[in-house]
């Protein structure tokens, strides 16, 4: 089945094109983020700007032309309400000009399915890290959708890591240059906030904030990364005696993280299970994820009235019924 | 010393000294740490679990006996008995265990991971042990917690009876049932349930 997916919850304008499981093209424009962080409604105007030649540029690269497509999957949510409504027209207008279903995916369902997907995993343990989530999950077989084993109490790791990248007044305020400038920094002791398998993000970044006077911008990057990892890795662990699972895998926007992927490296080595992630352009938020979803939902002969393709900016992975 | 189990980040084997049979509970080194951080989580939470141990047998609470602590060891006591999940008959023991509970919390502990796998039936007397996630404070969000897990892992009826007995002379009781059911009404711990 030919599918197309179109993802815009945040600062991307993604559109991907899948044929059974392969990825043709994966297109995206990404919206220049500054150190004032995201304006929803200037997000949008971007997306709004670029979603047509996105999407052409999508069809382009796959070597399709637009009357061969089969059916369209658009971001549901979780996401920016203005930005998420530039994916969902874009998507309705597909499907009623070419006469084809349309599907509404969960953002944070599909970062999981493509990692496992794209990597060959049968159940792993999850964690999903990105901007707004980082979770913890497991695959509920009988009913059919993920269910959250622990979570962030307050923010997303993502978003704290950009947010200390800001405040500290970085020209590329987000994670790839913390990642370069926190490399072989100096440990300052910072809080650590781990509840069973929740853990939480504010305190610490209120605490390295507050270091700016007395220490440097590479130890403060170092110690922050070096503590919210470590968190996350310890819930994992957790997780992992707990569930028993024989497969780990880290999916979501903070997964292109070296050092988050070599920590996790060291847990499954230690246990003896097997991890993966996925590559970059699949970590960060892109339309071929939705497509995979999309697609293998279409397979499974799910169809949603293009009247109920609703957006939800508030949309849990734990509420998304998945068939695939 | 025979190892009897490993955890994420303890490893417990048990011995005898001095004709005491004893359980060692060592945290072990995490190689995705940083040492720094690795070595002062793993110091800290040793020193707390052993002044946790401390305070409630000073409260009478049936817990481990303190032998030694060390920098990421400690000893103490080994218990034989029946775990409260291993056991048919909870009701009986319910009434108590909400008193215990009452009592731990009056002493400022929190267990952190209160479920019938930490509770030791022998002879007759009710222990509550490992104190690895254990936290020393008065939060009523934290004690609210300690129920919720509890509640998760009884039955129904069972808890009922746990409840009406931590409740009995408790001058938190209510602020710590009203955080419970705010907890409960966060959505995640309505579909948060393992298979």
């Amino acid at each position: 089945m030919l599918v197309i997916g179109i993802e815009s919850s945040a600062h991307t304008f993604g559109v991907g094109i899948v044929k059974d499981g392969k990825v043709l093209s994966n297109a995206k424009s990404m919206y220049k983020i500054t150190n004032k962080g995201m304006i929803p409604i200037e997000v949008a105007e971007h997306h709004i700007e670029n979603a047509a030649s996105t999407i052409k540029k999508a069809v382009l690269e796959a070597g399709i032309s637009f009357k061969e497509l089969e059916g369209v999957g658009y971001t549901m949510g979780p996401g920016l309400g203005p930005c998420l409504q530039v994916g969902q027209l874009s998507a309705k207008a597909l499907a009623y000009k070419l006469n084809i279903p349309l599907l509404p995916i969960n953002h944070g369902l599909a970062h999981i399915e493509i990692t496992k997907h794209m990597e060959r995993l049968k159940d792993p343990l999850v964690l999903y890290v990105s901007g707004g989530n980082s979770q913890l999950l497991v695959f509920n077989k009988e009913e059919r959708r993920y269910i959250i084993l622990g979570e962030t109490f307050d923010m997303g790791v993502g978003n704290a890591i950009d947010n200390l990248a800001r405040k500290l007044g970085l020209e590329h305020a987000w994670g790839s240059e913390v990642e370069k400038l926190a490399k072989d920094g100096k440990y300052i002791k910072m809080p650590y906030t781990v509840k069973g398998m929740d853990f939480a993000f504010t305190g610490l970044l209120t605490n390295a904030i507050g270091m700016l006077k007395k220490y440097s911008v590479k130890d403060i990057l170092f110690s922050f990364q070096e503590t919210a990892f470590a968190q996350l890795c310890e819930a994992t662990e957790r997780a992992l005696l707990l569930t028993k699972k024989s497969e780990l895998c880290v999916c979501g926007g903070v997964a292109q993280n070296n050092r988050l992927a070599e920590m996790l490296t060291s847990i499954a080595e230690e246990h003896n299970i097997r991890f993966a992630r996925t590559k970059n352009e699949f970590n960060s938020d892109n339309g071929a994820m939705i497509a995979i979803v999309a697609e293998k939902e279409f397979l499974k002969g799910k169809r949603c009235s293009i009247k109920r393709c609703d957006i939800k900016q508030r949309y849990r992975v734990d509420e998304a019924v998945f068939y695939g | 010393m025979v190892e009897i189990y490993e955890g994420a980040e303890a490893i417990a084997s048990c011995d005898i000294i001095y004709n005491t049979e004893v359980l060692i509970k060592t945290r072990f080194c995490k190689k995705y740490r940083v040492t720094s951080l690795d070595e002062e989580l793993r110091e800290f939470r040793t020193k707390r679990e052993a002044k946790i141990l401390g305070i409630l047998e000073k409260a009478s609470i049936y817990v481990p006996r303190l032998i030694a602590v060390g920098k990421y060891t400690i000893i103490m006591e080994r218990i034989h008995g029946v775990l409260l999940r291993d056991t048919k008959q909870k009701t009986n023991v319910m009434k108590k265990i909400g008193i215990i509970a009452k009592k731990m919390h009056a002493c400022g502990v929190v267990h952190g991971d209160f479920t019938p796998a930490n509770i030791i039936i022998s002879k007759n007397k009710i222990y509550i042990i490992d104190f690895g996630l254990g936290l020393i404070t008065n939060s009523i969000e934290e004690k609210a917690l300690d129920l919720l897990l509890f509640k998760r892992s009884v039955d129904k009826k069972d808890f009922e009876i746990f409840i009406k007995a931590y409740a009995k002379d408790n001058f938190e009781y209510k602020k710590v049932i009203g955080k419970l059911n705010d907890i409960e009404k966060r959505g995640r711990y309505q579909i948060r349930t393992l298979e």
